[in-house]
């Protein structure tokens, strides 16, 4: 029964021991380190469908011949976890890329070990803007950033809605960056100062007083920033509190994820956000896609995180396909550079995303944030077949934000 | 079984003989027995082992200072965590706002963390068990969402660029270089709490925890104690916090600092051995070890841990130290009583 | 003067009250046996003067000159007054050792910070502490038994080792809850034995309560009797003996003298 048994230990230090040895024995795969919050349910599609996609591209010959050999590790949107998964990926599977995280809580902390271990990080989801302000020549972001998105919304929202905005935002660390962006951009766009606002939990499940503040505040628009349930409870809520339709509901980037309209249902209809990708869009490229994700993974309408996640498998793709590699232990950290400028090499890659992306050279935002195209889309059927519609495509200025 | 016993009774009557040399003999060699771990830790293994090392003394200063309060002091507390944030973002800001050097701003931190100490234990005067239990976890808590929504705190981005300690041009910004301060700072840990148990202190807690009553009766001060031994672990959760929040990456999050974390930290009292002066180390370290060797098990992690923690309170109330103990003292009555009937007949 | 006093001393718990304008003088010295039937308050005699309990107002206890009617248990403690629980209340997963070294408390020669600052020391200090301790143990015949955990000793042993642990008070005032109950007659009258020598060697004044009225009165000097919270007797063991109001209350009926005779020497 004890776990402080002989044998036992000298079986774990033996695995212990063997599998570091044959980390580093390996050759001839290009390995991958994959750290993303693989916790809720989407979560692990997002996760799944990158592991997939590899298996894919292994399927149909490797890259160049060359298998890749993907590891794929949860850190629950904890940065410890994900430093410890980043920092076991680099050290002991001694993988050529990292690619990583969901959260900007965990990118943000991983892009200072990736940097200082010298290996090349790419991110499919995070948004905070101070991920790529760091510095770090190892970084590349093929989602939106954060303030890109901000002057996005603040345009459309100023020039057709209104001034008068209300604002409920979650203490995640993507929806409160939402929150203030979009603050400071009614103000600097606009000059329009928030109506009201309410800082709520991450989690929170009760916002009536709030709702009921924000109604008879009399306000145009209402901009929710939460994850994905918590948005939608908030929807609801607001039309509980018997806050008119003709006040327009703006989501922040999470409003993308499928939950907000099938939880939210009717109260989601008329709310639109910003995002990377629509599912509504026309391109053949996108219904395939849009046809793919519903085959493998049952869901409908795909959001940004299942096209930014297939996104960054394709600039990886190209990247490892142009880069140089040799593949053995002592040209490990050339491989590694090789890799990280074949990344920054990518120049308009047009896939699912609304724009086109291309990285450069230097360890900059405006090198790193290679998606400066957003897209606003709005639902026009809540529940689990629900519709939506592109209401305006914008790309920013490379410098936005800075 | 018996072997595994035998080793740790080979070490406890070494390390006994070394005391007896000269009292710190002892810690000044494992300090310098430990001191090559990461070299041999790289050369075994890889990096990630010196990461994984840190990472252990920095969770035997959290469980050493949990167990000094839990297990002597018998006072429940799900609060512990909450004084492990408040180290790590006190130490944080003194350094990223005001720029002061980390040895300026870790001893804050620990203060900090300290006059904390005393709220979360103020509770404990008048609770017991389960409303003890709640009291805490609401102060831990409520630190945790205060750092949540405050900007300053870090809220939702957290603090980053937390710059690593220096000693004149020598950097603490590796994990190898960072493993000789955080080392040092469990070993001054573990020794400070070996002093403080085996003192009068330490038995007037172990009282307290027993029975409040026969304690008062015997002159012990139990609102003292138990205040005392609440700042003592509130001390040590600083000094782990202030040593999180600077180690490299040198950032820290609100979800550091949840009920999870609070739960992995009883996990290893309780495993190691609660009220056992051992205890927080073994656990710390094998906690530490398991968890991560099943990483890639996460979906089945929080039913293992809670789990294993019903097992061992079921069938092994003492946790390993216990165990350990009750066969060495055991085995000293019994050839006690040998020599005497050896001597008698 | 009396090493103790309590001058109309009563508690009540809700409507009950359990003492009642209790007046007792223990002198300095002395052997005092405290009886009554279950329930007649002796415990709770003893929970009031070591402060486990409060008094009701106007009540009074003083010990050694002191005031101790509002005083905290351990200030008591410290003053002097050792005390053993009827239930034992033994620090059980602690060593018979540790058990002792608590008992020693207040008269520990160093203070908190001497434990961080000046470790030496306090090692040296406490390994004195230990070996008067362990004296103290080979007086009570448990020296043995030291590094073991109370909770695996026999009733008779624990009953020892408490009362080494009031022992290590050093106190001035040892107060006994039913020493003896549940021990043979042998370990009964081993205790006394053990107990007798203590008050010898340290000079100490003894308040025993017990059930075994033998033991009452083959030791004690002065006995008091108490019913339902009230003094009902007090006087030298013969006196008390036959008292027949104190006969009534304890035994529930009128005896002839025989049977009385029979009750106390059993
Ligand atoms: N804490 C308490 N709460 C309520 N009643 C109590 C308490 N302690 C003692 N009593 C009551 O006081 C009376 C005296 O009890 P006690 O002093 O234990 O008697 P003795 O020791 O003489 O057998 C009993 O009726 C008992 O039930
Ligand atoms: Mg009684």
């Amino acid at each position: 029964m004890s776990i402080f048994n002989k044998n036992f230990i000298a079986a774990g230090m033996a695995g212990v021991f063997v599998a570091g040895m044959a980390a580093s024995a390996m050759s001839a795969d290009i390995r991958v380190g994959i750290t993303m919050r693989m916790i809720s349910e989407n979560g692990q599609r997002y996760g799944q469908m990158v592991m997939d996609e590899i298996d894919m591209i292994n399927e149909s010959g490797g890259i160049n011949g060359n298998m890749l050999k993907a590891t794929l590790m949860n850190d629950e949107c904890k940065s410890d976890k994900g430093v410890a998964n980043a920092i076991k990926l680099i050290n002991q599977q001694k993988v050529h890329i990292l690619i990583g995280s969901t959260c900007s809580s965990v990118s943000l902390p991983i892009v200072d070990i990736t940097e200082k271990a010298g290996v090349p990080q790419i991110i499919p989801h995070s948004t905070n803007d101070k991920i790529t302000k760091k510095g770090s020549a190892w970084v590349f972001r093929v989602p939106v950033s954060g303030r890109y998105y901000a002057g996005v919304n603040a345009k459309y929202v100023g020039e057709n809605i209104g001034k008068k905005i209300a604002y409920l935002c979650a203490a995640d660390a993507a929806s409160q960056n939402d929150c203030d962006a979009m603050q400071s951009q009614m103000k600097s766009q606009h000059g329009a100062d928030p109506a009201y606002v309410a800082q709520v939990q991450e989690k929170e499940v009760d916002f009536r007083t709030h709702m009921q503040k924000i109604k008879s505040a009399g306000v145009d628009g209402i901009m929710i920033a939460a994850l994905a349930e918590t948005m939608a409870r908030a929807l609801t809520q607001s039309y509980e509190a018997g806050i008119p339709a003709s006040v327009r509901r703006i989501g922040s980037s999470s409003a993308s994820n499928s939950p907000v309209p099938s939880i939210a249902g009717d109260a989601a209809k008329g709310v639109f956000f910003a995002a990377a990708y629509a599912a509504a869009d026309s391109r053949p490229i996108a219904r395939l896609f849009n046809e793919m994700v519903k085959k493998r993974y049952g869901v409908n309408s795909p959001d940004h995180d299942f096209s930014q996640a297939y996104d960054l498998v394709r600039i990886t793709e190209i990247a490892l396909k142009n880069a140089d590699l040799k593949l053995d232990d002592e040209n490990l950290a050339a491989d590694r550079t090789a890799i990280r400028d074949a990344i920054a090499n990518v120049k308009d890659y047009n896939g699912l995303a609304s724009g086109p992306i291309s990285f450069c050279a230097a360890a900059t935002p405006q090198c790193r944030d290679g998606n400066r195209t957003a897209v606003l889309i709005a639902y026009t059927k809540g529940g689990k077949d629900y519709k939506t519609e592109v209401l305006a495509r914008v790309t920013m200025p490379i410098d936005f934000g800075l | 079984m018996t072997a595994i016993y035998s080793i740790f009774g080979r070490i406890s009557e070494t390390i006994e003989k070394l005391a007896a040399i000269h009292r710190l003999l002892p810690w000044i060699l494992a300090f310098a027995l430990l001191l090559p771990l990461p070299q041999i830790l790289s050369a075994l293994f890889n990096d990630y082992y010196i990461y994984l090392a840190n990472k252990i003394c920095i969770f035997i200063l959290l469980s050493v200072g949990l167990n000094i309060v839990k297990g002597f002091c018998g006072q429940v507390t799900v609060g512990h965590v909450g004084l492990y944030a408040i180290g790590a973002v006190s130490s944080a800001l003194i350094s990223l706002h005001f720029g002061w050097s980390f040895w300026l701003a870790f001893p804050i931190g620990i203060l900090a963390a300290g006059l904390a100490g005393i709220v979360v234990g103020l509770p404990s005067v008048r609770l017991e068990g389960a409303y003890l239990a709640l009291a805490t976890l609401g102060l831990g808590e409520s630190v945790r969402i205060m750092i949540a929504v405050t900007p300053l705190f870090g809220s939702s981005t957290g603090l980053l660029s937390i710059p690593a300690p220096t000693i004149g041009s020598f950097t603490f910004d590796s994990y190898t270089n960072y493993y000789y301060l955080v080392l040092a700072a469990a070993m001054i840990g573990i020794y400070l709490s070996f002093s403080i148990l085996r003192s009068a202190t330490g038995r007037a807690f172990m009282a307290v925890r027993e029975d409040t009553v026969a304690a008062a009766v015997h002159g012990v001060n139990v609102t003292k104690y138990k205040l005392l031994a609440f700042v003592i672990s509130a001390l040590y959760a600083g000094a782990a916090g202030g040593l999180f929040a600077h180690m490299p990456p040198g950032y820290i999050h609100h979800n550091n600092f949840t009920i999870i974390e609070m739960v992995t930290l009883l996990l290893m009292i309780v495993l190691g051995g609660i009220g056992h002066i051992w205890g927080g180390i073994i656990g710390a370290i094998i906690v530490t070890i398991i968890y991560d060797q099943t990483l890639e098990f996460y979906f089945y992690q929080p039913l293992l841990f809670g789990l294993t923690m019903v097992l061992i309170v079921i069938f092994m109330p003492r946790g390993i130290g216990g165990m350990i103990d009750r066969y060495l003292a055991t085995k000293k009555f019994i050839a006690s009583q040998e020599e005497k009937s050896n001597a008698a007949s | 003067m009396p090493l103790l006093e309590t001058v109309d001393l009563s508690k009540s718990f809700g409507g009950l009250r359990a003492i009642s304008n209790l007046n007792i003088n223990i002198e300095a010295g002395s052997i005092h046996g405290l009886i009554g039937p279950n329930g007649s308050g002796k415990s709770t005699f003893f929970n009031l003067v070591t402060g486990v309990y409060q008094p009701d107002p106007g009540s009074k206890i003083i010990f050694n000159g002191h005031d101790i009617t509002k005083s905290a248990s351990h200030d008591i403690g410290a003053l002097g007054i050792a005390r053993t629980f009827q239930l034992l209340r033994l620090f059980s997963e602690m060593t018979v050792l540790q058990n002792l070294m608590v008992g020693y408390h207040t008269h520990v020669p160093y203070g908190f910070m001497s434990t961080i600052f000046n470790n030496s020391a306090v090692v040296k200090k406490d390994a004195e502490t230990k070996s008067e301790m362990m004296e103290l143990l080979e007086l009570i015949g448990m020296a043995d038994y030291a590094d073991m955990p109370a909770s695996e000793l026999s009733g008779g042993q624990r009953r020892l080792v408490a009362l080494g642990r009031a022992m290590a008070m050093r106190p001035k005032l040892l107060m006994l809850d039913e020493p003896a109950a549940g021990l043979s007659p042998v370990n009964v009258d081993n205790l006394l034995s053990i107990v007798m020598a203590l008050k010898q060697r340290f000079g100490l004044t003894v308040l025993i309560v017990e059930h075994i009225l033998k033991v009452v009165m083959e030791t004690c000097d002065t006995v008091t009797v108490l019913d339902y919270g009230e003094k009902i007797g007090e006087g030298s063991p013969d006196a008390v003996k036959d008292d027949h109001a104190v006969i009534e209350a304890y035994l529930g009926q009128e005896m002839d003298d025989d049977e009385v005779r029979k009750a106390f020497n059993s």
